[in-house]
């Protein structure tokens, strides 16, 4: 093959043809690919027909969007599902965008009224307290092993957060120390009910949500610091 | 413009859309866990998803199958949504992501994902024909005929508009492998749509 502007003798390569018809042809090959095919037919007609095809898919409508509407509600119900809290799939979670510190807050406020709530409810009435099962797929998995999994992955996250404590504003970094003093307080909460209803199934869910939104909390204001 | 191009540029509500709502403030909405914004980012990117599944997988019920999963997939996944790029960037290549996955197209594999059926004769799938567009169908059926590593190129490229260095990468491969797959696919499919 020559890259030569002026070449008019031999028959485009497949490489040229191609290059030629989308536009991926470096400029500098292109002038001496375009000479040759102003003067061969055959060339021409083929990097044409390439073309074309390419012009047709350009033009190629998408799905209509009505033919997909049966698929929604199976979707949602596999999200609805994967909202439940699962010891056993740490990966599976919703992380909050960190530029909501408020949200996070107010979600761990929740858990704890929900703790207290549920707390009071297993010692007053055993087991009516209704809980979402953990799918039966999930492993079991204890919540001692579970907090210390996470706890030592937020310790990882700590040590980051304080190598990048100095080049955080001083307003960022009190927030984020507000909201994992909340997260915490959270945590020891749990922690004081499970003790008091070690069988409840809902704290320990509930724990292991704390203990993940305080490792998400971390990781994303180490990713956006 | 090609096809990603093309979705990526539309937009996020339509005329009957009321309250009409930017799109970014759908996506942190189910960012923030509300699902009723979720399924409005779904019905928006649904077929430009469910459009790059038939295309690669090249059957319809495993593409109905693949939009399901790449939906809750990008559920799960909202929150490393940083909005560096537009959402519909970052769910396409979830998507891509999703369905080489499926399709185990790794370096493990190059030998099978450049050596498959390289005699075109791929039975041509059964697609739905609902919709009456004979020109979907027809096209749609003709990628669906090409040999599978052919056919995942060429959609990368030629429709989804993909570099040949980023498919490179994304598969492990030569981009001079790419581009040799992307030549042997618009050949296949000129023949397949003359006949």
């Amino acid at each position: 093959m020559t890259d030569s502007p002026t070449r008019t003798d031999a028959h485009l390569t497949e490489e040229e043809r191609h290059g030629l018809a989308d536009g991926s042809l470096s400029p500098d090959r292109r002038a001496g690919v375009q000479s040759h095919a102003t003067v061969c037919g055959d060339c021409a007609d083929d990097v044409a027909r390439i073309h074309a095809l390419m012009t047709r898919l350009a033009q190629h409508p998408d799905t209509p969007p009505a033919e997909l509407d049966a698929l929604w509600p199976a979707i949602r119900s596999r999200i609805e599902r994967s909202k439940v809290v699962s010891l056993g799939a740490p990966n599976v979670h919703h992380a909050r965008p960190w530029a909501k510190p408020a949200a996070a807050v107010a979600a761990v406020a929740a858990v704890v009224i929900l703790a207290f709530t549920l707390g009071r409810e297993s010692r007053g009435h055993g087991d009516d307290v209704v809980v979402t099962p953990v799918t039966g797929a999930t492993p079991t998995v204890s919540v001692a092993d579970s907090s210390r999994a996470y706890q030592e992955e937020v310790a990882a996250l700590l040590e980051d957060l304080e190598l990048r404590r100095s080049m955080m504003r001083p307003a960022t970094a009190a927030s984020v120390d507000r909201d994992l003093r909340i997260i915490d307080g959270a945590i020891r909460e749990l922690t004081d009910a499970l003790a008091r209803d070690p069988s409840n199934p809902a704290l320990r869910q509930l724990l292991a949500a704390s203990y993940r939104q305080k490792r998400d909390l971390l990781k994303q204001v180490n990713d956006a610091s | 413009m090609t096809l990603r191009q093309r979705a990526l540029a539309r937009p996020l509500v339509t005329a009957t859309d009321a309250p009409v709502l930017l799109a970014d403030d759908v996506v942190r909405r189910a960012q923030q866990g509300d699902v009723d914004a979720f399924e409005r980012l779904y019905r928006v990117h649904a077929p430009a998803v469910h459009a790059l599944a038939r295309r690669m997988l090249g059957d319809e019920g495993a593409a109905r199958e693949m939009v399901q999963d790449v939906f809750v997939r990008a559920w799960e996944r909202l929150g490393s949504f940083r909005g560096e790029s537009a959402f519909g960037t970052w769910l396409h290549r979830v998507g891509v992501n999703l369905i080489l996955n499926q399709l185990r197209v790794t370096k493990r594999d190059v030998a099978r994902f450049i050596d498959d059926g390289a005699d075109g004769t791929t039975p041509i799938p059964a697609f739905a024909t609902s919709s009456g567009v004979e020109e979907r169908i027809d096209l749609d059926a003709a990628i669906a005929r090409l040999p599978a590593g052919a056919r995942i190129v060429f959609v990368l490229h030629d429709i989804e508009g993909y570099a040949h260095d980023e498919i490179a990468q994304m598969l492990g491969l030569a981009p001079g492998t790419i581009r040799a797959q992307l030549w042997r696919a618009r050949r296949q499919l000129m023949r397949h749509l003359d006949a």
